[in-house]
């Protein structure tokens, strides 16, 4: 995976996955889905979203249900989460989708919303380029990041050929 | 190595001791596939060709049991078409179902020293039969039905001594809200019971307890295989199974006390749950109009009981909707049999078939902007139980069932 650069977008402690993907996503058309995430919590953010804005949030992140959450955001356009800590199902839900959520404890205190950041993937650095404060995060396990790299579970699913058609 | 431990270990290949910190590959016992994932398109449109072993996978219609349109009714019917393909013989459909994690447990699902998957994040209800499981996404359990396997990386586990004996007025629900308070949120770490006090704890209310472990966002919780737990099993006739006790050297992370005897009833005010805890006695009569019991946490026969018995000779208060919701349809009978049912229906409460229902805010129960709820289910996040601008209030089926009576947060019908 390539280093990362965006924008942020800071939020809170326990940001939950009932935020990110509503009752109502369900069975809306995919398209819709991603304008709904954090609809209750911060009405019209979804449309000022650019694609490559990381979301840097507090503790917690991602605590509820087992619901494509990490989809909605990743479809919205956001490269990346990072966060004080993540929610363990969010986290698998996260890494089965293709999409990079990572626990640097301590990054609330280095980064203002709409500053720049930098993640090095490759020293574990994530580096506030407009301040020019450092943080390292834990490293995902290579196991785990493969998995990233290859776009996701379904994808792997597909590529070994376990997968079916339609019903 | 502590319980948790042990079970990841004795499911993964060729390992000889898990820690904290490692990353595991384990086989899974049993793989539990509900209604919800039926929502997902990759699972419609691209199911796994065969499943690894058509006899450990279980198929349970629970969230949206019967179904609320007909979006939902036509991706149902493909699961159906699903159960059949693939020859599964635990096939719960409505008017057999009842919530995933209840039913895993009546039907002997969950055997002591056993690894579950599930796609409903409450799995860890399942730590209760001395059983490990955690919620996984629709994309992983496909995986796991294709593969039999799944990964896991080992956290660090906290040690939570119950000690002495809950009092009358409180709940299993309240046992946990003192849990939350002491802990806080421990996401990537996990949570073992121990103590004297789990002796008197009921499979009711430790699967309580357990299911509510998802709110702060553990890994896996347990509980130790007791007299307790082994009647049950011999109860449903299940005997093959190898229950787990820690190493007397086993690793703690941290340990907590809780005085069950100091427990009182509590509530979680709306949104959130962690830092967010209140005793009843503190709520100044707060006003609800609604009032839900149900779900994995407190659907259960007991907490049906505990409503029935609070309504029986009251009525439900006339600014006030209570809707119960039994767990599974064999709680569902009992209720009937007992008269519980006939007790809460003739004092004004609504009584609905097995379901997750009100719970997600998908049906049954779906509330409105203006709507104050105190309900039993899991969760009080914005949004959760319908409108963004309803207010949910969590607690025991008890707390809940007074506060029906009420028309306010009330612990006591004398007060």
């Amino acid at each position: 995976m390539n280093n990362i650069n965006g924008k942020i977008w800071l939020f809170g402690d326990d940001i939950n996955t009932d935020l990110m993907y509503p009752q109502v996503c369900y069975t809306l058309n995919e398209d819709e889905k991603p304008f709904y995430a954090m609809s209750a919590n911060r009405p019209g953010w979804s449309r000022m979203v650019n694609r490559g804005d990381i979301i840097v949030a507090g503790r917690n992140f991602g605590t509820g249900s087992s619901r494509p959450a990490a989809d909605n955001i990743k479809n919205l356009g956001i490269s990346c989460v990072i966060a004080e800590s993540i929610n363990g199902l969010f986290l698998r839900n996260s890494v089965n989708s293709g999409f990079l959520a990572l626990q640097a404890p301590g990054i609330t205190n280095i980064v203002i919303e709409g500053d720049i950041v930098y993640i090095d993937l490759k020293n574990n650095e994530i580096i506030n380029k407009s301040n020019n404060k450092k943080i390292n995060f834990k490293p995902l396990p290579q196991f785990l990041m493969d998995i990233i790299d290859n776009g996701g579970i379904i994808n792997i699913l597909k590529n070994k050929k376990l997968l079916g058609g339609p019903l | 190595m502590n319980i948790i431990e042990k079970i990841l270990k004795n499911h993964s290949e060729n390992i000889k001791e898990v820690s904290p910190g490692d990353i595991i590959t384990v086989n899974v016992d049993r793989a539990i596939i509900t209604d919800m994932a039926a929502l997902h398109p990759e699972f419609i449109n691209n199911p796994p060709l065969r499943p690894f072993d058509s006899d450990k996978i279980a198929i349970i219609f629970d969230h949206f049991v019967p179904p609320p349109n007909i979006e939902i009714s036509n991706r149902i019917n493909k699961l159906r078409k699903l159960a059949n393909l693939w020859n599964i013989k635990d096939f719960y459909d409505s008017g057999s179902s009842g919530i995933s994690h209840v039913i895993a447990a009546e039907k002997g699902f969950l055997k002591p020293g056993s690894l579950i998957a599930n796609t409903d994040s409450h799995t860890i209800a399942v730590g209760a039969f001395n059983t490990i499981g955690r919620g996984l996404g629709t994309p992983e359990i496909m995986n796991i039905i294709a593969t039999g396997r799944t990964w896991f990386l080992v956290g660090e586990t906290i040690k939570v001594n119950l000690n002495g004996k809950i009092k009358n007025n409180t709940s299993s629900k309240d046992v946990f809200f003192s849990i939350a308070k002491a802990t806080g949120d421990i996401p990537n770490n996990n949570i073992e019971f121990h103590g004297d006090g789990i002796k008197h704890l009921t499979m009711d209310q430790r699967s309580s307890i357990s299911t509510m472990c998802a709110e702060l966002s553990a890994e896996f919780s347990v509980f130790p295989y007791d007299n307790v737990l082994k009647s049950y099993m011999d109860n449903i006739n299940v005997y093959d199974y190898n229950p787990i006790k820690p190493d007397n050297n086993a690793y703690y992370y941290r340990t907590y006390d809780i005085d069950l005897g100091e427990t009182e009833p509590m509530v979680a005010l709306p949104d959130r749950i962690i830092n967010n805890i209140r005793p009843v006695s503190e709520m100044n009569k707060t006003e609800i109009n609604v009032c839900i019991i149900g779900s994995c946490a407190n659907g259960r026969l007991s907490d049906i009981k505990d409503a029935a018995e609070i309504l029986h000779n009251n009525r439900v208060n006339k600014n006030v909707r209570l809707i119960v919701t039994p767990a599974s349809t064999k709680i569902y009978r009992e209720a009937l049999k007992l008269g519980y049912i006939d007790e809460i229906a003739g004092a004004g409460g609504l009584v609905t078939n097995p379901t997750c229902g009100a719970c997600l805010g998908g049906h049954m129960g779906v509330v409105g902007d203006t709507d104050i709820v105190i309900s039993s289910t899991t969760r009080n996040f914005k949004g959760r139980m319908g409108s963004k601008d309803a207010k949910i209030y969590l607690a025991s089926a008890k707390t809940v069932a007074i506060s029906a009576i009420k028309g306010y947060i009330s612990g006591g019908l004398n007060e």
